[in-house]
């Protein structure tokens, strides 16, 4: 029971507090390649984690013959509540779980479903009213004043841009919007975006999973900027946002993207240092690997000082 | 192998291109789709377009003339609100470049705001 307690304690304490830290990553000017692997894989380790300490309450020894060097006290300590207590929370936490987890399928698949219907009828609507220019993805010209720029995912995806675009920035700065738009496609964003908010729903009372939509939208944002940077340069992604972002009606203020656009402006100015892609991709393995094992780290310390005073 | 979707496309830029009302035949003509497509298919088409309320048609004789039901401006921008309006819905992924508020929306967040505040 002990081990197990130790192990949802180490997850949930993961559940609550790496959100801080994963912004605090953010804001200084981390790749948000690697912050977004380390947010996804820390929710994986929760998960996984809460299923090692149900695994933990059905297996009758816990392991423990790998400390069997222990002093007697250990093995009280370990189990801490009588077998048929520990065996009925271990079904009860399996029952959870797989409860979950299905939930999980049923609600992703359903979302995915609708997206997918709404998209194509979009997609039906847009094609038809504008002007089709071929590539991969190809390019839907709009004929509007205002400069917007979006991608529909598909198979293939598309990206959608106004001739108001073309007509209000330099050439360079259209250049930068489109190639953060076909970063989006590449990058399958448009599916995380939709794993985070089923994420979010199942496990709304986490904070880990309530503020991954937020967070995950603001980061495959930066993760396309930080493509545009590097094919256009730090500057037309900053000027192309800038003239973007004002070019509404007079004295509008930005709406729902106007936090996202400052963080992006202020992740501008990091852009340039960014290290190259081999660097980039170690930084994600890194920050893969220790948010998966941090959740048992945090557990099994906990165990450990437990045992040492009240073993000793 | 032209889609539905494209086809209709294809034949929406011909009534735009065109300044007055056209005959199927004549819409068969100008279309450049790269092979000669069958005059029924075009006609069903435009039957299509028009069902859906993209073209007009007014019977000449024998024959229907269409022409569309709006200019290309504003197909654009009625299929931009349709697109970015549900895409304010939380179901709908969209992502923008970066959106600039109209004076509706920072109206309907002005007074959002006081009762909903944002969670940090």
């Amino acid at each position: 029971m002990t081990v197990a307690v130790a192990l949802l304690l180490g997850a949930g304490l993961v559940a609550w507090l790496a959100p801080v830290h994963l912004k605090r990553l953010t804001a200084s000017g981390s790749h948000p390649r690697v912050v977004l692997v380390a947010w996804l894989s820390s929710i994986a380790s929760v998960v996984t984690t809460s299923g090692l300490a149900v695994t933990a309450l059905l297996t009758p020894d816990h392991g423990a013959h790998a400390f069997a060097n222990f002093p007697q006290c250990f093995d009280t300590l370990l189990h801490g509540s009588p077998p048929q207590v520990e065996a009925l929370s271990g079904v009860v936490g399996v029952l959870l779980l797989a409860g979950l987890l299905v939930r999980l399928a049923v609600m992703g698949t359903r979302t995915v479903r609708r997206r997918a219907r709404a998209r194509a009828e979009h997609l039906a609507v847009l094609r038809l009213a504008a002007r089709q220019e071929p590539g991969s993805p190809a390019t839907l010209w709009l004929d509007h004043e205002e400069p917007l720029a979006f991608s529909l995912p598909g198979c293939p995806g598309v990206v959608v841009a106004t001739e108001g675009l073309t007509r209000k920035l330099a050439g360079d700065q259209v250049d930068a919007v489109l190639v953060h738009e076909r970063a989006h496609l590449r990058g399958r964003h448009h599916l995380l975006v939709t794993a985070a908010d089923t994420l979010s729903a199942m496990l709304p009372f986490l904070p880990l999973f309530r503020q991954t939509p937020t967070a995950v939208r603001e980061l495959v944002e930066l993760a396309a900027d930080a493509v545009a940077v590097r094919v256009c340069g730090a500057a037309s992604v900053r000027a192309a946002l800038t003239a973007v972002t004002s070019g509404g009606a007079p004295g509008s203020a930005l709406a729902m993207s106007r936090d996202a656009v400052e963080a992006r402006l202020a992740h501008l100015r990091h852009a340039d240092q960014h290290a190259g892609r081999a660097r980039t991709a170690v930084s994600c393995g890194v920050a893969g690997l220790t948010t998966m094992v941090l959740p048992p780290f945090v557990a099994v310390s906990g165990l450990l000082a437990l045992v040492t005073v009240s073993c000793a | 192998m032209h889609g539905l979707g494209e086809l209709e496309a294809a034949v929406m830029d011909v009534l735009w291109r065109t300044s007055e009302p056209v005959k199927v035949r004549e819409v068969m003509d100008r279309l450049d789709t790269g092979k000669q497509l069958a005059y029924t298919t075009v006609m069903t088409v435009l039957d299509n377009l028009h069902r859906k309320g993209w073209v007009v048609r007014e019977l000449h004789g024998k024959a229907y003339q269409y022409e569309p039901a709006m200019s290309r401006a504003e197909a654009a921008s009625a299929a931009l609100r349709e697109v970015l309006d549900s895409s304010g819905d939380p179901e709908a992924v969209l992502l923008h470049f970066a959106r600039s508020a109209s004076d509706r929306e920072t109206e309907l967040l002005r007074k959002a705001l006081p009762r909903k505040p944002r969670r940090k």
